[in-house]
């Protein structure tokens, strides 16, 4: 469903992906894992088209469409939603509007706002906060569902449990892998190995711009040098 | 300072927000400081002049200036700003080069000479408020800026164009990736901002009267506001007018070699304390 074939992107003239490779199936979560600086965060705004970085040769495709050069819009009407790092909330918009600017209220297909207040109690609780005013938990989870009302195919999340307490990186990863029940496909960027292969079914794993592995969550879980080169703390 | 003096600070406040939210606005979601919204306010100005002396209506003078100012911000963004986004300086240049034409424009169609735009009847003489006797037509500045105030309120809270406004004012690229497309979003604001200023131009061109030079004056002043009350902010353009309008009027009272300074030098203040204004917010 989501091809990405020998991408090259840049900032400016320093050359960051160099080559990059992946896909993604339908209703397929995916771990794109590597160490700080690696490229992920450049290969999720290469996919929905941000800039920078530039993208300078190789393609994406979506349902065998090429969507490389089209405006993020674009990308996002084509059923592609983004969970970027950091989260990325609107700090004047309460969680209410985060929601309804993004579908009128008066449509009641695929998500609205009572099936996210339902999936995500807290969110409801605080309808009224603004964005700047939530917990990291409640944050990462409206960061969700912002994405969720969009009714995507496809969510290219990275790092959503970035900086979350172990209770919340747990809830996350069970909110995850339902929605992946679902039929949703999501591209899980993750530094945490351990919260990526409980949700992930396949993983890639990325070293200075490049896929260097890619292979079952099974398969990777068997081979701890693997997982030592290129995530270990001491490196390759 | 007689209450006289006060309620021409506050009516001058009353047209200093309808000019400057437009302004903020922009420079809030845009990014661009529009050195040519003053330009736009004259214009509006001699638009409104022009139409409401043609047709005898002031409520026609009004219209006709915000239509005729909203297309012109409508061109001036979609056929010059696009292709600047992004580059500040450019931008800059290319709004003050726009100033300057708009300018020399209107002197070729209206001359040198001043104007004040007629008004109805029923805004001519005073009320009394108090112990004084008020013109009527500043009452009606006043209401209008109010007015104003509520609907741009209703407008950036209530409507989805305005939460999305506004998100865009947090964080543009962001609502892009959310699938809105922020173009649209981008026009709307600027031909919103820029039929203010049209507004802005009718109204207080039958109290101050249009001359070639009085779009640096409002810009100025305009410039103040925003800066103090915070970029973006519709609530901080509003307390930014007040205090600006107010200053000014105790400038003109009191330090008349000195109005400038009593302007600018509390707001120099202000910013050493709040670099970003009262309302402002971080990028
Ligand atoms: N806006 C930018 N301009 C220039 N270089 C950048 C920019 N953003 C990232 N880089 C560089 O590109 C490389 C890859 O960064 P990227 O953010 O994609 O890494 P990452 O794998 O997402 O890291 P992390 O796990 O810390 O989020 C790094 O060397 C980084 O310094
Ligand atoms: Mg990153």
């Amino acid at each position: 469903m989501l091809e990405v074939r020998d991408l090259h992107s840049y900032y400016g003239d320093a050359h960051v992906l160099h080559g990059t490779s992946l896909e993604v199936s339908p209703g397929e979560i995916v771990a794109l894992l590597g160490r700080n600086g690696m490229g992920k965060t450049t290969l999720i705004r290469s996919i929905m088209g941000l800039t920078p970085p530039t993208v300078r040769s190789g393609e994406v495709k979506w349902k065998g469409e090429t969507i490389t050069g089209l405006k993020p819009h674009e990308i996002a009407s084509k059923k592609i939603a983004i969970v970027p790092q950091g989260r990325r909330l609107f700090s004047s918009l309460t969680v209410t509007e985060h929601l309804t600017m993004l579908k009128s209220p008066r449509v009641k297909e695929g998500w609205t706002i009572e099936r996210v207040f339902d999936a995500f109690k807290r969110l409801g609780e605080r309808r009224n906060h603004r964005g700047n005013q939530l917990s990291g938990g409640e944050r990462g989870m409206l960061a969700v569902a912002r994405a969720l009302m969009q009714d995507p195919e496809l969510i290219l999340m990275d790092e959503p449990s970035e900086g979350l307490a172990p209770v919340m990186v747990q809830r996350l990863e069970e909110v995850i892998i339902d929605l992946g029940k679902t039929g949703l496909g999501i591209l899980l960027v993750e530094q945490n190995l351990y919260s990526a292969l409980d949700a992930a079914s396949r993983v890639y794993i990325m070293e200075t711009g490049k896929v260097v592995h890619s292979g079952t969550t099974a398969a990777l879980k068997a081979d701890m040098s693997t997982v030592e080169r290129w995530l270990g703390v001491h490196g390759g | 300072m007689n209450l006289f003096q006060v309620l021409n600070g506050v009516t001058f406040a009353a047209l200093l927000f309808i000019v400057a939210s437009g302004f903020t606005l922009i420079f809030g979601l845009l990014r661009i400081v529009n050195l040519a919204h003053g330009a736009l306010y004259l214009l509006g100005g001699y638009f409104g002049y022009s139409i409401a002396s043609w047709s005898g209506s002031f409520a026609i003078g009004i219209a006709g200036a915000m239509a005729g100012i909203a297309i012109f911000g409508l061109l001036l963004e979609g056929g010059l700003l696009r292709f600047v986004r992004g580059h500040e300086l450019r931008q800059v240049l290319l709004t003050v080069g726009v100033a300057f034409v708009i300018n020399d424009m209107a002197l070729v169609v209206w001359g040198g000479d001043s104007f004040t735009v007629p008004i109805p009847d029923f805004l001519m003489g005073a009320v009394q408020i108090g112990p004084v006797f008020y013109p009527k037509y500043r009452v009606f500045v006043f209401g209008a800026g109010v007015l104003v105030f509520v609907l741009l309120w209703l407008l950036m809270n209530k409507t989805r164009l305005g939460v999305m406004i506004r998100a865009g004012v947090d964080d543009a690229e962001m609502v892009e990736a959310c699938g809105i497309n922020i173009r649209k979003i981008y026009l709307w604001t600027f031909l919103l901002g820029a039929a203010l200023a049209g507004l802005g131009g009718v109204i207080g061109g039958a109290f101050l009267s249009l001359y070639p030079s009085a779009d640096a004056e409002i810009l100025v002043f305009s410039l103040a506001v925003v800066i103090i009350g915070g970029r973006g902010s519709l609530p901080g353009a509003a307390i930014g007018a007040l205090l600006v309008g107010l200053l000014n009027s105790i400038g003109q009272v009191m330090f008349p070699e000195l109005a400038y300074f009593v302007i600018f030098g509390p707001m120099a203040a202000l910013l050493a304390f709040r670099p970003l204004g009262l309302f402002g917010k971080t990028a």
